[in-house]
């Protein structure tokens, strides 16, 4: 019996008081203050006393009314004492964070009502602020590519609803990471910091479609996933780039990935504008749940905006288009510290000599001397006293470096591991390379190993401050890799990777990722107008490049600085965010979580309205007793 | 509930001439002691002429109708029907209990002693009187005639209630001193812990015609008693813890009524007279209609 009041009190400890009902019976029955009346005789009275109770032994009790007030009213105040509680819709605990993606998945469109899985999440957001309890207390947390607290904890449901309503729609990709680290701070189990949110619950408001999932080591319990959303109709561009046609000069192709997210064949056109001039238009049909690559054959235009659009009406328009600015090629300068005969000097140059926009020289080891001028300078079985300003590419040597350890030569090492979200690794697939020999070297802490075999690297990247260094342990005459694709893909990523003077080299930034702005001739200021036509001025100091961030809209972006006009494009290109078929369940590092759909449940107390009815009973009592209406 | 501090006057003046006009009914007419106004079954020697009967030695030569003897040559015995009186015994329950009621139930109790002794002794009857209760008996000699009518109202005045009910006991001693037959009538509540079967029993062997007047006071009858209470038995002093409530009193007014029930159907089935009434009942209408109704006066 008490385990079973237990069950649904909060605080049940006071459910001891109830010894406090035959307490009340027993001074009922004992100090019941009798009025004394003398009658001619009690022998009627007797008979029907006898008469009532031999019916009942209890009809005495039963028929009191002022008694039977008197022990509701104790046993409603013992269990309003005792916080008796009911499952509800709504949230448990009494500390939540409300975690509200608001990344470009969330602007897809649900329903026949068209309501975006935004509002929808912020809908339910409200609808849980609204099922708070007094003392509850709650935070709100945006996320996409960055997390931003909206609201700090507070039991102010006016700001709570406030910060719901203020969150905004962002064409980016979604990052929990930082919202995890927040609730990891927050945490009961953080050994760091005693907590001041013993019951913190995490409310997570998504469609999972989260980019950095994978690399989060959260605690699955502490998440409740609500899932929002249901459509997969979806197709977008995923990816775009242009480059020269190997076979056909003076053409150029421009790629296009494309990906459906549709568990059908989605048929559709494809057009391709330049400055908003249409120069292409292909049929695709877009293979189920994948990718399909397609390619636009045109002229190699120099300059302009490319634009890329997707002629469908699916449910999340943002990812229909991408855009890509063409540059005149910039040159880069390169100066290769090489014996000049040696087979590494011929692969690496041919490597480099089929990037455009390469300009390279030569020397040979004898020869160098620190040369100020080159953005990339690759020295093959040789490392200089002095680090040369710009990157270096080090091939089988070592630079004096703190913390740079070469070891003994290993032979044959397989490879076993590379690192495909480093620039420079990126849609590299070596794996099938044979080497004939590598060093073992240790790498100092804060660096990449970027392909790796048994307990050493074969390629790390140990930048320092602004300059970048990377080390390939191994002759790269010693293997078969000069022979394999991936070398001069892998070149490519290099020349790639070197910081330009200018950012506008990039074809496009990932929307949410800050653009970098160098300095132009001591112009300090420049002014930067997004897709939606709002302007801003940066001030650009001459020795530090400025970020600018405020790239959550994907379109061109328009920069003046100084006299020269040119565009950026800021493009969505993730499948992640493309791929808008909610996720039922969310893969931590350390765990997996079920979404619900369902409303949440939890408590919602009643001891007031036990209260209340006390209360009213015993004004009822009291009228009794002065009126002694029914007795 | 508290008993009434002094008597009225016992009965109005206008109220006694009424009562002029009325007269003790007895339906079997009882030999008296003394004579009286009330036709004998005995032949007597009242100046009615009843019946002659042949004379036998020894009669009275004053009773020999001569005429007949002249005519006839034989003796006859002139009959002439004999006048008695009729004894009312009065017998008033003056235990604790009946000093209770508003107005008492021994008011009702002496106001009806008054009127049935008035008529009788404007009937020339007998009148014997006693109050008693476990407490003593208070009584008077019997009397006769209207003379007596004052001497019998101040005693019933002068009646006080005390001490517990044995209606048995009460009858008994009374039956035990005055054994002439007659009407007799007991005024009493029936509240008698030791049962009131054996007064009845008692007063019906004594062959007379009896009567019953159940005097119960209108807080008896309905009881407007609230809350939690302590009733407390006025003779015995024992007391009951009762808590008012609508089955209770539901359940007294059953018992109630099966207690009138009870004595009236004891009484009528040995013949004697029944007759149940309040004591706040006006006592003109209740001479008039109930006792009349009830056969003990016409």
């Amino acid at each position: 019996m008490m385990a079973w009041l237990k069950s649904f009190t909060l605080a049940p400890q006071f459910l001891w008081f109830l010894w406090l009902l035959p307490v009340i019976v027993i001074l009922y029955l004992l100090k019941l203050r009798r009025t004394e009346a003398v009658i001619s005789s009690t022998m009627l009275w007797m008979k029907s006393l006898q008469d009532l109770t031999a019916n009942s032994p209890f009809q005495k009790l039963r028929k009191n009314l002022l008694l039977l007030l008197q022990l509701l009213i104790i046993l409603l105040a013992v269990f309003a004492l005792a916080r008796p509680y009911a499952k509800m819709e709504g949230l448990s605990g009494s500390h939540y964070c409300l975690v509200i993606d608001h990344s470009a998945s969330m602007q897809t469109l649900e329903g026949e009502d068209g309501k975006t899985r935004l509002e929808l999440a912020k809908e339910k957001a409200l609808e849980l602020i609204d099922n708070l309890e007094r003392g509850d207390k709650a935070m709100v947390v945006s996320f996409s590519e960055n997390a931003e607290v909206k609201c700090e904890m507070t039991d102010d449901d006016y700001r709570l609803r406030a910060a719901i309503n203020s969150i905004e729609p962002h064409d980016t990709r979604s990052n929990i990471r930082d919202v995890m680290m927040m609730a990891a701070s927050l945490s009961p189990d953080n050994p760091d910091i005693p907590s001041t949110m013993p019951d913190l619950q995490l409310i997570l408001l998504s469609d999972g479609q989260i980019t950095d999932l994978e690399d989060i080591g959260a605690r699955a319990r502490d998440v409740v996933f609500q899932k929002i959303g249901e459509t997969s109709y979806n197709a977008g561009v995923v990816a775009l780039s242009m480059r020269e046609n190997d076979s056909q000069d003076e053409m150029h192709q421009t790629l296009v990935s494309l990906y459906n997210a549709h568990f059908e064949v989605i048929e559709t056109t494809l057009t391709l504008y330049l400055n908003d001039s249409a120069i292409g238009v292909e049929e695709v049909q877009l293979a189920p749940e994948g990718m399909t690559d397609t390619v636009f054959q045109h002229p190699d235009f120099q300059e302009g905006m490319m634009r890329v659009e997707l002629d469908l009406d699916d449910r999340l328009a943002v990812d229909n288009q991408a855009w890509m600015t063409i540059q005149p090629a910039q040159v880069i300068k390169v100066l290769l510290v090489s014996d000049t005969n040696s087979s590494n000097s011929f692969y690496l140059k041919r490597a480099l000599g089929v990037i455009s926009d390469v300009e390279l020289s030569e020397m040979s080891p004898s020869a160098y001397q620190t040369i100020e001028g080159y953005d990339l300078t690759i020295f093959d079985g040789f490392a200089p006293e002095i680090l040369p300003q710009g990157s270096s590419v080090y091939i089988n040597a070592f630079p004096k470096l703190e913390g740079l350890l070469p070891g003994e030569v290993i032979e044959a090492p397989p490879i076993l591991g590379v690192d495909r979200k480093h620039p420079v690794m990126r849609y590299l697939s070596p794996e099938n390379v044979g080497i004939g020999s590598a060093t073992q070297f240790a790498v100092p802490p804060g660096s990449f190993e970027l392909m790796t075999t048994n307990g050493t690297p074969l390629i790390a990247d140990v930048s320092r401050n602004a300059r970048q260094l990377l080390i390939i342990g191994f002759d790269i005459s010693d293997s078969d890799w000069p022979l394999k694709l991936s070398f001069p893909l892998f070149m490519q990523n290099v020349v790639n990777w070197v910081p330009r003077t200018s950012t506008s080299a990039q074809q496009f930034v990932q929307s949410g990722t800050p653009i970098e702005f160098a300095a132009q001739d001591n112009e300090s200021e420049l002014s930067i107008k997004k897709p939606d036509g709002i302007t801003s001025n940066i001030v650009v100091a001459p020795t530090h490049p400025v970020y600018y961030g405020d790239t959550a809209l994907v379109g061109a972006y328009s920069v003046s600085q100084g006299e020269s006009r040119y565009s950026i494009a800021v493009n969505l290109s993730s499948i992640e965010e493309s791929n808008i078929k909610p996720s039922d369940t969310l893969s931590f590092g350390r765990g997996t979580i079920q979404a619900t759909q369902k409303p949440l449940r939890t408590t919602r107390e009643f001891w007031p309205i036990l209260v209340l009815i006390a209360l009213i009973i015993l004004q009822f009592e009291w009228w009794i007793y002065s009126k002694r209406a029914w007795i | 509930m508290s008993p009434k501090s002094s008597t009225p006057s016992l009965l109005s003046p206008a109220f006694l001439n009424k009562l002029d006009r009325m007269a003790l009914l007895a339906k079997k007419v009882k030999p008296g002691v003394s004579k009286g106004e009330r036709k004998s079954l005995r032949k007597g020697s009242s100046i009615d002429f009843a019946d002659y009967r042949d004379y036998v030695q020894g009669d009275d030569l004053r009773h020999i109708d001569w005429n007949i003897y002249s005519r006839l040559e034989s003796l006859y015995i002139k009959l002439f029907e004999e006048r008695e009186d009729l004894t009312l015994h009065l017998l008033i329950d003056a235990s604790e209990s009946m000093k209770f009621g508003s107005p008492s139930k021994l008011d009702m109790a002496k106001q009806l002693a008054a009127a049935l002794g008035y008529i009788a002794l404007a009937g020339h009857e007998r009148v014997s009187i006693e109050a008693f209760s476990e407490h003593g008996v208070q009584r008077i000699s019997p009397c006769r005639g209207k003379g007596s009518i004052r001497k019998l109202f101040s005693f019933i005045e002068g009646i006080e209630s005390g001490g517990d009910t044995n209606l048995e006991k009460g009858s008994d001693r009374y039956l035990m001193r005055n054994r002439s037959r007659g009407v007799a009538v007991l005024l009493t509540d029936f509240f008698d812990d030791s049962g009131f079967e054996g007064a009845v029993q008692r007063l019906v062997l004594s062959r007379s015609e009896v009567h019953m007047m159940h005097i119960l006071a209108p807080e008896e009858l309905n009881p407007k008693l609230t809350g939690d209470l302590k009733l407390i038995d006025s003779e015995t002093k024992t007391f009951a813890e009762v808590s008012m409530s609508r089955a209770l009193l539901k359940q007294y007014e059953a018992n109630k009524i099966g207690f009138i029930n009870s004595v009236r159907k004891y009484c009528t089935a040995r013949g004697v007279g029944y007759v149940q009434l309040s004591s706040d009942a006006p006592l003109e209408t209740t001479v008039m209609h109930l006792l009349r109704g009830g056969g003990m006066v016409r």
